[in-house]
Formats: C-alpha cells, structure tokens, sequence
C-alpha cells in the first residue's frame, strides 16, 4: 500500500514537472548550487527530494520571494527559516515559472541513480566529413597503381613486339635513374629543390622554438574553466584580481577558492578528489566546516603555461584595463577550455601586429584628450588611432 | 762519445741518480699509463667501438643533446595560499619610516614589492629636513646582507636566545650582587622610548649607568652650548633664511652635526637677489668647500684665531669687549667677512667644524652679535642628533678598568672600532665579567663581548625619533626578520621583565606622552609627527642665555693662540668620505664602489696632500698605460701610533701644510666585502678633528686607485658654463643679437650664423604629438653630493664591478657626477701669461693646454650630473648596426638590450661618454664578481627592482631616464582617465635630491615646470656645438662672488 502510493506520488511529480532538465541543470549549477547540493545538507537544504516535500505553489513563491512568503505569516516558511538559523536566501524574481519548473525537473533527475541520467541534448556523434577524402584518395592511387602496371605491360608488350628484351619495372626506374643522374642540369635542379626545401624547414623549425602555442601542462588540480568562466559564468576578475590593477594577472590565492569552496565541497566532475586538494593547501575540514588551527599550509604548485621571456615586459593593467582588451582576444577561449592550453603565440611578431591593428579608445579616456587633438591634425579628423600611432611599436615601450 | 754524456737535470740526481729514478717513474703514480691500457689486447679487443661509431654516437647524442634543449623548461606558479590582503602582486607599496643607525637619520618612505622593501625614498611630508643622504639611499642593500649575524653568540659560539637571556641575567643579578655598575653604552638616542625603556631597565639596578659616545664626536661644541645656554644640545640651524654663511670647517653639506641642511641651503642658493653668499674657510677640500662662493685654505689649528679675529671685527664694530693678544694669520680675509656679515644683519650664520669647545663659544659669541637668534640660529628647537659625552666615556674607561663595571651593554656603537684612538677598549672590556654587543656584525666589539645578541635590521623593527623638539618620526618595520634576531628595544623589554612588545610600547608612549590627541595611524601613515607644544620627553627647555652671555673672553684667546702654535709641523685632519661616514654599514659594495665626489675613488680611502707636500715629502701620483691611477705610500704617525702603508692622494685645493683622511675604512669583521678595503684611522683620531702628523713616504711603494676621473679641468671648454651674480642680474642671458652670458653656438653659414639647432642634416621627429620628456639639470643646487648616484643604482639594477674593473674605466654607473677643477691658466689670460702664436720662440698653445690640464692651488670646484642625454638627434642610434638603440616619439633615446650585439660603435660615437658596456656576467657569477652580493647572493638579490631587467653580458646599457617609472605614470593616468599631471612621474635621481636641482617632466604640458625650466635664460645643453638636441638640459652656475 505504502509502496504503491510512493510509487503513484512520484509518477505524479515525474509528470507534474516536466521540464528542460539539462537547462534546469545550468540554472541550478549557475545559481543554486553555491548553497545547494541535491543530495547533501550545505548552506541550505537538500533538494533532491524538494519536490516530494513541498507543494508547486509553495515552491514557486518561496524562490521568487522567500521574504514575501514568510511575511504572509506561512508557517513552513518561517519554520525553514529558523531551522537554518536565520540565514537568508536571496529572492530569484528573475526567473520564470518555466525556469523554476526546469530546476525542480533536474532536482528530479538529477538525484536518479547514475546510470539512468540521460541528456536528451547531450553531444551527438556524427561522422566527420573529412573522412571521405581518404576513401576517394584510396582509390585514386589504386587506379594510378593499375595504369603503371598497365602501361608498363603494354611497353613491355611493344618491346616483344619489336624484338627486344623484356625489362622489369625495378629495371627501367634504374635506368632513368642513371640516366638523369648523368645530367648536370637536372643535379643542380634537384640539388636546388632539395636545398631550398631543408632550408625552409630548417627556418620554419627554428621560427618555433619556444614558441609554446597549443602548450597544455597537466595541473595539480584539474581546474575546469569551462565549468567556473563557462558555465557559472563568473567573472575573470573575481579570481584573477590583480589583471585590472597590476602588471601580473595572479593565479588566485586558495583563500580566494575558499570563497565558495568552503560551501561547495563537490564538482560535477570528480566529486570532492579536486576540491579536497584546496582544503590541503589551506587546512580546512569539509566534515566540521571548518579551518584546522595552527596547519602547516601547502601552496599549490600550479604549472606556469603563458611566460613571456624576461626581457619583456608585460603589464595586465595596460591591457584590460586601460585598452579594454577582452581575455579572450590573447587567452583564446577560456570559458571553453576544460583545461588550459596557450592559445596566442606570444611571439612579438603577435604583439607588434596586434599593436598595429588595435584601434585605441581615445575618445572616452581624459588621458588622451590633447593628445588626440593633435593626432587628429597628424592623421585627419576622421582616422582611427590605432596603438602604433601612438608610439606602441616602440623598443622601450616593452623592452627596459 | 755522445751516447755516453749524461747531463743531470739538478745537483740531486747527481748524488743520488736512483732516488730521482724512482720518483721520476712515480711522476704519475695513480695513473695507468697509456702503454699499459692501450697495450692490453684483451681490451682493446673486447670493445667493439671503433672511431667511425665514436664519432658516429658523438655526432647523434650532441644533435639530440642540442634538440632536447629547444624543449622549454616547465616552470611552477606558485600563489599565496592566504594572499595578505595589502599585497598585490606586481604593484609596490610605501611605507613611511625612519633610518638611524647612530650617525645618521633620515625620514624615509620605503618602497616594498611583494613584501620585499627594495628601495629607499624620501618623505617629502617630513616637518624638518631629513632627507637620505647618499648612505642611507644604500642602506637598503644592508638587510639583505648575508654576512649580518643570524642567531645569537654565547662566548663565541652560536647559541639561542633563552641561554643567550640567563647568561645575562646571571650577569646582572651577580653585577648587583657585587654592587658593580651596570652600564648600557649607546651612540646617541635619539629615541623617546628607548630612552624611557633604558631608564625602566635601569631603575632596577643601584649603579646603572647609560653612557652615550658619538662615532664622531662632537662633545666639546655640546659642552659649549651647555656653557652658553644650560642646556646640553646644539641648536636647529635654518640655512634657508641666511644671506651670509660663513663656515670655518664646518662641512655642512657632508658630514657635520648631524642635521640634514642641503634642502635648506638649496633654498638660498636660487639665482637671484636674495641668493646668499658662502664662505668657507678649512683645511682640507670639502664637499662644503667646493660648493662655497669664496673658499679660504687656513689649517684648522689656525680656525680659533680666526674666529677671534672675525669676532673682534664685530664686537669692534658693535661696541662689544673684544679678545685682546690674538692675530690670525687671514685678519684681512676676516675683516672683509666680518663686513659682509654687518651688512647682511640678521640673517648671517657662522658656524665652526671641528670638536673645540673655544670655536663653538666663539661661534656662539659672534652669532649673538649679529643677532640672528631664531632666525638662523634657533635656540627655542635644538636638535638631539649629537649628544655623545667624551668626559663620561673615558670616566666610564677608568671604572671599566678599575673593575667597577659587573655589566656593559652596547647597541648602536662600535667602541672598539671609533673610540680606539681614545682608549684601549679591549683591555678595558677585559675587566668586565658580562659583556654584551647588540649588535648586526661580528664586528670588533662583538669580537671582544663575551655575548652578543644578534640584532635586526631598521627595515625590520619598530622606533621613534625626537631629532629636535617637537619634531618626531617612526620607524616600521617593513619586513619580518630575516633571520632569529631582536631588536635592541625588545631585548631591553625582555631583559626588564616586561611582557609588552616594542610596538606597544612605542604606541602607548606616544598616545599618552607624545601625540596629544591625534590618532596614531595617521601618524604612522605620515611617519612624522610635529609637535605643536614644545617637547616633553626631552629635558627642560632653556630659553637661550638672553643678554647674560659671559665669556670669558681672556682665557678663549690665550687658548686658541696656543693651539695655533702647537702644530709645528703637518697637521692632519679627519674627515668622513661622502659614501662612507663613519662605517656603520660599511659592508656595502654600492658604497664602496660610489666614487667620491671630490677625488673621484672608490673602494679605498687615503691621505690627501697638497701638490707642494708632496713635492716636499717625496710622494707622486703616476698613470699605467691604461689610465688607470696609481700613488705612493706612506707611514703616518700621531701621538706615537704609526698607521703603516696609507695610500697618499694628491688634493687640489688641500691646503699646504696639512693632509687629511677619513674615517670609516679598514675594518675587521664588518662583512666580507669591506674588511679588505682601505685603512682605520680611527686609531689615530683621539676626541678632536685633527691633530699634528708625522707623514713618511715609502719608498719604490705603489698603491693603485681606482679612480674614476682623470682629466681635472674643463680645459677652456663650456662644460659647466658659469656667470657671476651680478652679471646674471644686470643682462639677459639670450639675447636677438647673441650678446648674451649664456648664447648657445653658432655656425657660419650660408644663410648666416645658426645655432646648432637649425643648422642640421637630420628630419626631425615629431615630439609635438605626444609627450616630450626633458630634464633639467640646475648647476646651482647640486651640490655633488651622490645620492642620485645611489637611488639610481638601487632603482636601475646597476652592478657593481669591483675596483680592478674601475681602475680601467668600466665603472656601470649610469648616472656619473663629473667633478671640475678650475685651472690658473685660461684661454683669456693665456696672453697674459706669456703664451703665444704656436710657441715657436717659447710658450705656446700647446703649452698653455697643458698647463690647462693642471688644477690651481686654490681651484673652485664644479659638479655635473652627468647621464644618457637622450639626444633627438642621437649619435649613437646612427651607428648601432642591429637598431638596438632607438629614438621614441616621447623624446627618449631607447635601449633594448635583447637586440644589442655589443659592437659597441654607439659607445665610442657618444659624445657624452655615458654608455655602459657589460664586460662581463656581474650577477651569478660569484667567482669573479661575488662582492656585490646584490646579484650573486639569493639573498642579495631580492633588493633587485623586478620591474628592470637585469642586463647580461656583452650588451650596452644606460640611463633610461627611469622608463619604468615613466610608463607607470602613463598607465595610472590612463586607468584612471585623467590627464597626466605634472610631477606624477618621477625619476629615481630627482626623487633623491633634496635640493631639486634636478627636475623631469612633460615639456608640452605648457603648465608644466620643466617647461619653465626650457624657456630660462640659464638653460644650456651640455656640448650644444655637437648639435645633439638633447633631452637632458643644464642651468648655468651663478656663483655669488665679489668682484
């Protein structure tokens, strides 16, 4: 009996909240899961099982304006309240019944055994068209193949005809060989060729030394920036502070990953292995909540991937903050990058043309009031300023 | 036969030929030798390498060896685990604090990347001046000395602080016991907590005792003002309100009473009416002297006599009683200055140098008459920099060595080392059970203390200052200790019984005695604090003597008569070198490596002569084919201490009949680097300043210099153009039709006479667009005295190369001051003087150079700051074959090291001579180069600026004008989209002087002062005939001398 209403309550609710799990999923990850977990108590309450818990109605008020829903005096609201001392959750106004029905959804499927997650909109494998070619380019050389061997029966057939000796293909390559061989004019040809070809690669070999591009070292923590710049959308400056204000863009400090991570104690991904590796270097206990007393601290080793040789200077601030550069535009597309790889190569040949193609913001920026005014008489009214106008292909700009 | 002769290869292997056999076969006993290995066919056989694969596997593994190192190197990242939330990495911090190290003080901002302080600036907010001289610039370099001592000492072996602190206490307790003294010997305090910590530390002893000693004393002029005034302290002198300074030895400028007078000296030095006028009467040639309008050569034995010969041409003329039976031998000299100081009123200053209490009453006695009290003498703020007592220092020797003393503490001075001419201090502290250095180094006091507690730097402990009333200043640490060491004041604490730590401490003294009211951050955060009510923590202030001044004038003449004659033969004076001081951070490479202003040396210090002494005493310089110095020895004795093998300089300007040399040098155990340089004359020097000296040359002696300097004059040239004061205010200096003082020059043309200016080959360079940076240099306020010299050195990464690199001219300073003498024989007077046409029938042209060549007995002397000009038509960028060195739109001449193939064509095209060519590998190369820790030290280095790059081998570099700093300023303008202000940008050099002589900025910023600067009459650029157009601009020298 008990079985059979469990059983009809949660086929109601499976019907009840149909939504789109896998945008319930990013809302949920985006904006509930720094307090949230499905299947663990953390800042606020679990919420795998919410939806057997509370009604629609309710739940859609409590997350629109939790504060509206325990000011009309809702007994369950101020209950929750209390339960978790006070601690007030922010309200969603933005989100719409929709969204809210695609959370509650994913809360649904989401803390459904593995196995039986299933994305509906998940990466579809289709094949990949390149692979036609080198069918077509199969059978291509086996037709040349086939008209060598034809053309060469057929000569040999002409020569049996005329009356002469029958020669093997291996023979007659022997016999051009010599024979070409003996021509200065095609050796200094073929030297030439040869010549020219190593030392192109020789060039284009040495062009690439230390040129690190694609350079992708495994971290000590496997950090998804995907996942954090991507998905949670949070902003780049919140980690990497010093990009706007000083030379050096910083690898955030582990107090910084404790912002969050002191409330979010698993990833999607690897569970807790990764994050348990931040409360190492710091000396946090997950189980207690709290920081261990007089730990010995352990700064995580993080492999250098973007260096810039010494004698270049390069300063974050000028870029971000006073060009308004995107990250991207050197970094590449980090949002998408599950681990990172250096994307530009930090040749100077890269900066200098950047510097050169790079339109300067004269007009918002006091800095450049005067100076635009004579750069207007310079270049005409109507020219753009680009970074090499105004001196940014010189030496000591970067080299001091 | 010729197979029987037998020749022997040394009278042994004739008499016993078997022995030599044998050992001659054991030559290489070790080793098998090759016809053994090579004659063993098994081996041979057994390996199966033959030449071809030999070369074969040599020829793969070097190619694979050369592909591997393509590969970059994998580096780690590692962030702050907690990032503290002050630093952020990449952006510097100040913070405000002060530098006293028992000689010198300054009011600080100290620069910290990342938590490392790596650069010393001044406070600008400080009430009085005391702004870094050249030793304090460098004193950042100290903290990161690796020599420093690390933990503390019991009887010469390292130990911790807990047994460290029961010895002591032991020590005390069996001093208190016995009823012995316990006694605590400081340099000066200058303290207001310390003092009131030692008093606390004190009361608990019956016999305690706190005796103060100066390294260089000034005890005898503190007793004069004590005699004068009841009050023991010198007073604040406030050179900005003088007309007339007259100095007779006193070298205010280098290393006097201890207050910091250049900015204020500056202040009256600016062209114009009210530009003061200087006289300087002394011995030896002093950065003072150099800078005075009118220099007397006297030797300062005669300094009393004239003191009473200028006092009694005042009194005379003021109807006051006069001293009778005194005759200077200048009383001409003193009765034109004593007119002088009529006129200018009340806004003279004298004051005397030297350790005589005589000369300071006399000083006193003259100031009072020409009434200048609180206007350049004030007696209302006296300042504490000097307090050092020589009487209670050798009544403290005494009971040390009658055993009366359980327990002598010393912090902050060096007895051993600066009072060894008074006392034999070793001897002394053999009778003394406890005897405890707090100290840096295992330096000669630590050497004979029984314990010695390691000591912090300044950068890493906290202080407070009084330098005069009601003028305070803290110092903060900025660091944590480096190493396991206290402060004094902590030790102190510790040492009472007091829990409290020295912050605290401080903080509370402050807020109940001190700050009135004000909160104590913004006075951390200023570092200065001036009082408004007069000074409590200091003795009772004593209104100055009024009218009631009695001297016993009698007794003052017969005195100083009878010191004049008492030197019958050569007199010596003492003196401290400008980079040196009295060596309390001597372990220093960037100062020893500092050349002197005035000779030019570095890395030694010696005897100064005069020209015609040295003719008398057999003494010569000579130069090696490469230039480079060299000079004799001599032995010099005083009093029966003989001071072997002292390197002998010949001065200009040293007047005859004397010699001089500095204090500070020859050292033992004050660091690797500067114990081996230069000679203690400490020894020599008993309480006063100088004394008579027995000089003896040594024969076929050489000693080499590493001086840097070797043409002494300008040789007719307008290196540093000069006009009188009364020229610069009676006409203009640029005039429609080149009549001018200060025209630049012209070149005939068929377009008629052009400056260099317009007459060019060159296409010009926009410099309009953007900025144009320009600097200028004013001749008049540098007084030479090398601060820039080590803020650059600090700010740049220069490195130090060692005094055999010196010697052949490859010094790195990238900011040099050339020093001028001026010569007898000028192209004006040559007619004069008899020289003519080409000197066919006598003296001719090429005689009138050389006798150019040789400085005047009586030279005046010019200082030139002299660095990359940054000229827009730029020599050196035509003649670099990479384009290494290039021009920027901002008026900046760029160098870029990477590219740089050390051809060094731009070097040998600049005109200027201020390009640096590295030689050699400076950092990490401890082999050759190993003293300047600052790059081959992984201590050292972290006093590197991480913001300029440090240049290796076989590259040219130069003065960038500070382009760090430049783009810095560009870029917060930029973030915070505003216009770049004037003054936002300094350089490092112009941050350091104190006087302003040099100024950087925007010339087409219209409002800025740089631009005012451009457009002065006396802006001149340095070799304008070259025709160089460069950034870099000088101000025309006014000297203010009677005609």
């Amino acid at each position: 009996m008990l079985f059979i209403a469990v059983l009809s309550a949660s086929t109601l609710q499976a019907q009840e909240f149909t939504g789109d799990v896998a945008n319930g999923k990013s809302l949920f990850n985006g904006q509930c899961a720094a307090c949230h977990k499905l299947d663990k108590k953390v800042v606020g309450p679990a919420l795998g099982d919410v939806t057997t818990r509370r009604s629609k109605e309710w739940l859609y008020a409590w997350i629109k304006d939790n504060q509206a829903l325990r000011e009309s005096g809702d007994a369950d609201a101020i209950a929750i309240y209390e339960e978790y001392n006070g601690s007030i959750m922010p309200a969603f106004p933005g989100l719409s019944d929709d969204d809210i029905n695609d959370i509650l959804a994913y809360t649904i499927e989401g803390s459904k055994p593995k196995e039986v997650i299933v994305d509906p909109n998940g990466p579809v494998t289709t094949v990949v068209a390149e692979n036609d070619n080198t069918v077509l380019l199969y059978i291509l050389g086996g037709i040349l193949i086939f008209l060598v061997l034809l053309l060469a029966r057929v000569k040999n057939t002409l020569k049996q005809v005329q009356g002469e000796g029958v020669t093997t293909l291996a023979q007659d390559a022997n016999i051009f060989t010599r024979t070409a061989l003996k021509n200065p004019r095609i050796v200094t040809v073929l030297t030439l060729l040869v010549a020219v070809v190593f030392l192109q690669q020789l060039y284009l070999g040495l062009m690439v030394v230390n040129v690190d591009t694609n350079y992708q070292p495994s971290q000590p923590i496997k950090f998804s920036h995907e996942l954090h710049a991507g998905t949670n959308q949070i902003d780049c400056n919140y980690c990497h502070s010093g990009a706007r204000k000083s030379k050096h863009s910083n690898i955030p400090s582990a107090n910084v990953c404790m912002n969050c991570h002191m409330y979010i104690q698993e990833g999607p991904k690897y569970g807790t292995e990764e994050i348990a590796k931040i409360y190492t270097a710091i000396g946090f206990d997950p189980e207690s909540g709290t920081y261990i007393e007089d730990y010995e601290q352990k700064p995580i080793k993080w492999v250098r991937i973007h260096k810039l040789p010494d004698l270049a200077y390069f300063n974050h601030a000028q870029h971000v903050t006073a060009g308004n550069v995107e990250c991207q535009t050197c970094h590449g597309p980090i949002q998408e990058m599950e681990e990172v790889y250096q994307y530009s190569p930090l040749t100077m040949g890269w900066c200098i043309n950047c510097h050169r193609e790079t339109k300067v913001d004269v007009k918002s920026n006091d800095y450049y009031k005067d100076m635009h005014a004579k750069l207007k008489g310079k270049y005409g009214p109507n020219a753009e300023i680009t970074v090499e106008m105004i001196g940014g292909l010189e030496c000591g700009k970067c080299h001091y | 036969m010729a197979e029987n002769k037998k020749y022997w290869r040394g009278i042994s292997e004739l008499e016993n030929p078997e022995m030599v056999k044998t050992l001659s076969e054991q030559e290489f006993p070790d080793q098998i030798s090759n016809e053994e290995f090579l004659g063993n066919k098994e081996n041979l056989d057994s390996t199966h390498t033959s030449r071809r694969d030999f070369l074969k596997y040599m020829g793969f593994s070097t190619a694979a060896a050369t592909l591997a190192a393509c590969e970059s190197p994998v580096y780690e990242s590692l962030p702050y685990v907690v990032a503290p939330e002050e630093i952020i990495p990449g952006i510097a911090n100040y913070y405000s604090s002060s530098y006293y190290d028992g000689h010198d003080f300054a009011s600080l901002l100290i620069k910290t990347r990342e938590g490392r302080p790596i650069k010393v600036e001044n406070n600008k907010e400080a009430g009085i001046n005391a702004s870094a001289n050249t030793r304090v610039h460098g004193s950042v370099l100290n903290l990161y000395d690796a020599t420093r001592l690390q933990r503390p000492a019991v009887n010469g072996q390292e130990s911790n602080w807990s047994s460290l602190d029961k010895e002591i206490m032991a020590g005390l307790a069996k001093a208190e016991a016995e009823g012995k003294q316990v006694v605590v010997l400081t340099s000066t305090v200058l303290s207001p907590s310390q003092k009131k910590l030692i008093n606390t530390f004190g009361a608990k002893y019956t016999n305690f005792k706190h005796v103060s000693q100066d390294p260089f004393s000034y005890s005898e002029k503190l007793d004069a003002w004590q005699e004068a005034t009841g009050k023991r302290a010198l007073p604040m002198y406030h050179f900005q309100n003088a007309k007339v300074i007259v100095s007779v030895g006193a070298d205010f400028l280098g290393d006097w009473v201890g207050q910091s007078v250049s900015a204020d000296y500056a202040k009256t030095r600016i062209p114009g009416k009210d530009m003061s006028r200087h006289f300087q009467i002394e011995a030896g040639m002093s950065l003072t002297g150099s800078n005075a309008d009118k220099r007397y050569k006297l030797k300062t034995s005669e300094h009393g006599e004239f003191l009473a010969a200028l006092y009694n041409e005042l009194a005379s003329a003021k109807g006051a009683s006069t001293v009778s039976g005194v005759k200077s031998s200048m009383q001409n000299e003193a009765k034109a200055v004593a007119k002088e100081l009529l006129n200018a009123g009340n806004a003279g200053l004298v004051i005397c140098g030297g350790n005589n209490k005589d000369h300071e009453l006399l000083c006193i006695a003259i100031n009072d008459l020409l009434g200048n009290k609180e206007i350049t003498v004030s007696h209302k703020i006296r300042t504490y920099l000097r307090q050092g007592d020589n009487k209670a220092f050798k009544a403290l020797i005494a009971d040390m060595n009658a055993g009366k003393v359980g327990v002598i503490i010393t912090n902050n001075l060096n007895p051993a080392y600066v009072a060894a001419g008074i006392a034999n201090i070793a001897e002394a502290f053999k009778k003394v059970p406890t005897t405890v250095a707090v100290t840096m180094k295992y330096d000669e006091t630590a050497q004979i203390s029984s314990l010695v507690a390691a000591e912090n730097n300044y950068l890493e402990s906290w202080g407070d200052f009084m330098a005069a009333d009601g003028h305070y200043s803290l110092q903060q640490p900025t660091i944590k200790p480096l190493f396991d060491t206290r402060s004094f004041e902590d030790n102190l604490l510790k040492w009472s019984g007091l829990s409290a730590d020295y912050h605290n401490y401080i903080k509370e003294n402050w807020n109940s005695n001190i700050l009135n009211g004000t909160q104590w951050s913004t006075v951390l955060h200023d570092g200065v604090y001036t009082a408004t009510s007069s000074a409590p923590m200091m003795d009772a202030v004593v209104e100055g003597f009024g009218s009631s001044l009695n001297l016993d004038l009698a007794g003052i003449g017969a005195r100083v008569s009878k010191e004049a004659k008492a030197i019958k033969g050569l007199e010596i004076n003492f003196n401290q070198l400008t980079g040196m001081g009295v060596g309390t951070i001597a372990n220093n490479p960037w100062l020893l490596e500092f050349p002197d202003p005035i000779s030019r040396v570095s890395w030694d210090n010696y005897l100064t002569v005069a020209a015609a002494d040295a003719v008398e005493l057999g003494l010569r310089h000579w130069n090696e084919s490469n230039g480079a110095l060299n000079g004799n020895l001599a032995n010099v004795t005083v009093n029966g201490v003989v001071l072997e093998n002292v390197p002998v300089f010949i001065q200009p300007g040293q007047t005859i009949g004397t010699v001089g040399l500095a204090v500070g040098f020859g050292r033992v155990g004050a660091g690797a680097v500067a114990d081996k340089v230069g000679v203690n004359a400490f020894p020599l020097m008993a309480g006063a300043h100088h004394a008579e000296v027995k000089v003896e040359a040594i024969a076929e002696s050489k000693h080499e210099f590493a001086c840097i300097q070797l043409a002494h004059t300008m040789m007719g040239r307008d290196i540093v153009k000069e006009v009188t004061l009364d020229t610069f205010l009676a006409s203009p200096g640029k005039t429609e039709d080149f009549t001018g003082w200060n025209e630049p020059p012209r070149f005939e043309t068929h377009k008629g006479a052009l400056t260099s200016e317009d007459a060019n080959l060159w296409d010009d360079f926009d410099h309009q667009t953007g900025h144009m940076w320009n600097m200028s240099i004013d001749l008049n306020l540098c007084n030479g005295c090398g601060a820039c010299v080590i803020a650059c050195h600090s700010e740049n990464n220069v490195p130090v190369v060692g005094k055999e690199e010196m010697r052949k001219s490859r010094d790195m300073h990238w900011l040099r001051i050339d020093r001028y003498y001026s010569s007898d024989i000028t192209t004006e007077n040559a007619a004069a003087n008899g020289y003519e046409g080409i000197g066919l029938f006598g003296k001719g042209a090429t005689d009138m150079y050389a006798d150019m060549e040789v400085p005047s007995q009586s030279p005046e002397v010019f200082f030139q700051p002299v660095m990359c000009q940054h000229c827009n038509h730029a020599p050196c960028e035509t003649v670099c074959p990479v384009a290494a060195t290039t021009h920027s739109a901002e008026g900046l001449n760029h160098m870029t090291y990477n590219r740089c193939i050390g051809t060094r064509y731009c070097a040998n095209n600049c005109p200027y001579k201020v390009r640096r060519f590295n030689w050699f590998e400076y950092h990490n190369n401890t082999k050759n180069f190993g003293d300047n820790y600052a790059m081959n030290e992984d201590l050292g280095r972290m006093v590197l600026n991480p913001d300029v790059t440090v240049r290796s081998r076989g590259v040219m570099e130069k003065c960038s004008m500070c382009i760090q700093r430049i783009q810095l300023g560009k870029l917060e303008a930029k973030k915070d989209g505003k216009a770049l202000k004037d003054g936002a940008v300094k350089t490092a050099c112009q941050s350091a002087c104190d006087t302003n002589a040099i100024v950087f900025g925007d010339v087409n910023n219209n409002q800025s002062e740089v631009f005012k600067l451009k457009k002065d009459q006396r802006m001149y650029h340095l070799l304008g005939e070259v025709g160089t157009q460069p950034s870099v601009f000088y101000q025309v020298k006014v000297k203010n001398t009677t005609a």
